[in-house]
């Protein structure tokens, strides 16, 4: 049976790239994709690529995890196999989204940064950490964003999809914490293979990503990465059981410390 | 004579392991199937395979054995369903899962329906004619995509010969 191999890049080992549509190109750093400024055609089409091809790699990620952990509980798996169900019906919706706005597939270069970090882990509890507690959940906290943002220049048909598609990760997001915690439960060990894979996110992220001034293939320029402010989706994220004590670890981290409650500050 | 309870838990089982492994194969066909409608169909049928396996492994349990229990069929159909598994092009994927085993599980299906007492095990009927309802649909959506991407189905006789050859599937009792 055909395996995905390693690669080795800025010095990280990770898992070598799963197998991608010819219409795609697929690269590597953020400086390679394209990305546009305000909110016009080309803007929206990568967009809704963008949030495309995220799919993809989620549902090849979930898939994967199902064929390198066999023995893992079948409620967990069930959970998975019902992940890769709804990935599908992601990338098909936003598919025939992205074609009803003029796009199409391989309009823009992709990438499958999330599949490379998540699954170079070799244990499920760390690849939950990885890709659905930390990407899935960083993603439903900007597609909140997104939807009022795509409501406000009235193209309510993108709105809806990524409102639907929102509700199901949340369930992602919420089956990841509890299997996390109940598998750590078990075996205390998890909690140090989830420190550890967090950690490995972190750095792989901060290895890879654009540093400020570097521009994308169409000429965007970077900001300086400690200026990007990301958005907490705190409501949803309460929906996917982050207790308050993670959610203002959150707030914190994306600099908005002063809105904490004071004893958690300590 | 009819089944007995513990040929019909056989069997369930038996069915459960396949469908487990179908769930397997078609989530490793997706992150090495390049086309991406086709990624699409996998990741659509991984959770209808889970589920049937899901439903077989409840009934396991009303059969006098745990709940989610596989029994691995007789050695040389696991051979069939690994060579399965191990199709590398998409066409051939297809072909192998859509025009030669699910067809060929169809008419196991059937014939437990026809073997056993469809009142005292109704149960496992019900649950039977639900998963041929859902494998006729995943048929046809095969069958759909390959016409809109056009992907030729491949002939696979020697998978066909090697499936068809198993006259029964439940391994023998040791």
């Amino acid at each position: 049976m055909k395996e995905i191999g390693f690669v080795e890049e800025a010095g990280l080992r990770l898992r070598a790239e799963p197998a991608r549509d010819e219409a795609f190109k697929v690269v590597r750093r953020d400086k390679e994709m394209a990305e546009y400024d305000g909110s016009g055609p080309e803007a929206q089409r990568e967009s809704v690529h963008r949030h495309m091809t995220n799919e993809i790699t989620s549902l090849d990620i979930a898939a994967q995890c199902l064929i390198e952990f066999p023995d893992a509980p079948w409620g967990l798996r069930m959970e998975l196999a019902r992940q890769c169900w709804d990935e599908s019906r992601h990338i098909a919706a936003l598919h025939r989204r992205l074609e009803e706005m003029g796009g199409y597939k391989g309009e823009v270069p992709i990438s499958a940064f999330e599949w490379q970090v998540t699954c170079a882990l070799d244990d499920l509890a760390g690849r939950l950490a990885s890709q659905n507690r930390t990407f899935e959940a960083g993603a439903m906290d900007v597609v909140g964003g997104n939807i009022r943002e795509w409501r406000a220049i009235g193209d309510d048909a993108t709105a809806a999809v990524l409102d639907a598609i929102l509700a199901d990760e949340i369930h992602h997001v919420r089956f990841a914490n509890r299997w996390i915690k109940q598998l750590a439960a078990e075996n205390p060990r998890v909690l140090m293979k989830v420190a550890m894979a967090v950690r490995f996110v972190s750095h792989a992220n901060q290895t890879l990503q654009a540093d400020a001034g570097e521009t994308t293939v169409n000429g965007k320029v970077f900001e300086d990465p400690h200026s990007r402010i990301p958005i907490v989706n705190v409501e949803d994220r309460k929906l996917a059981e982050f207790n308050d004590e993670e959610i203002n670890e959150i707030l914190r981290q994306a600099g908005f410390r002063s809105l904490v409650p004071e004893q958690v500050h300590a | 004579m009819s089944l007995t309870v513990n040929d019909r838990v056989r069997a369930i089982a038996t069915f459960r392991f396949i469908e487990v492994r179908l769930m397997e194969i078609t989530a490793a066909w997706t992150p090495t199937t390049a086309e991406m409608e086709v990624k699409v169909l996998f990741g659509r049928h991984i959770f209808d395979f889970a589920q049937h396996a899901d439903w077989l492994g409840k009934r396991t349990f009303e059969l006098r054995k745990p709940e989610q229990y596989s029994l691995k069929p007789a050695e040389s159909y696991v051979d069939v369903i690994e060579a399965l598994a191990a199709e590398e092009e998409t066409g051939k994927r297809l072909s192998a899962l859509y025009d030669v085993f699910i067809p060929a599980l169809e008419s196991r299906y059937r014939a437990y329906v026809d073997a056993t007492d469809r009142l005292l095990d109704e149960p496992s009927v019900v649950i039977v004619e639900r998963i041929l309802i859902d494998l006729e649909r995943m048929k046809r959506d095969a069958q759909r995509l390959r016409e809109r991407i056009a992907v030729v189905a491949v002939p696979l006789p020697e998978l066909a010969r090697r499936e068809s050859a198993h006259s029964a599937i439940v391994a023998p009792q040791g």
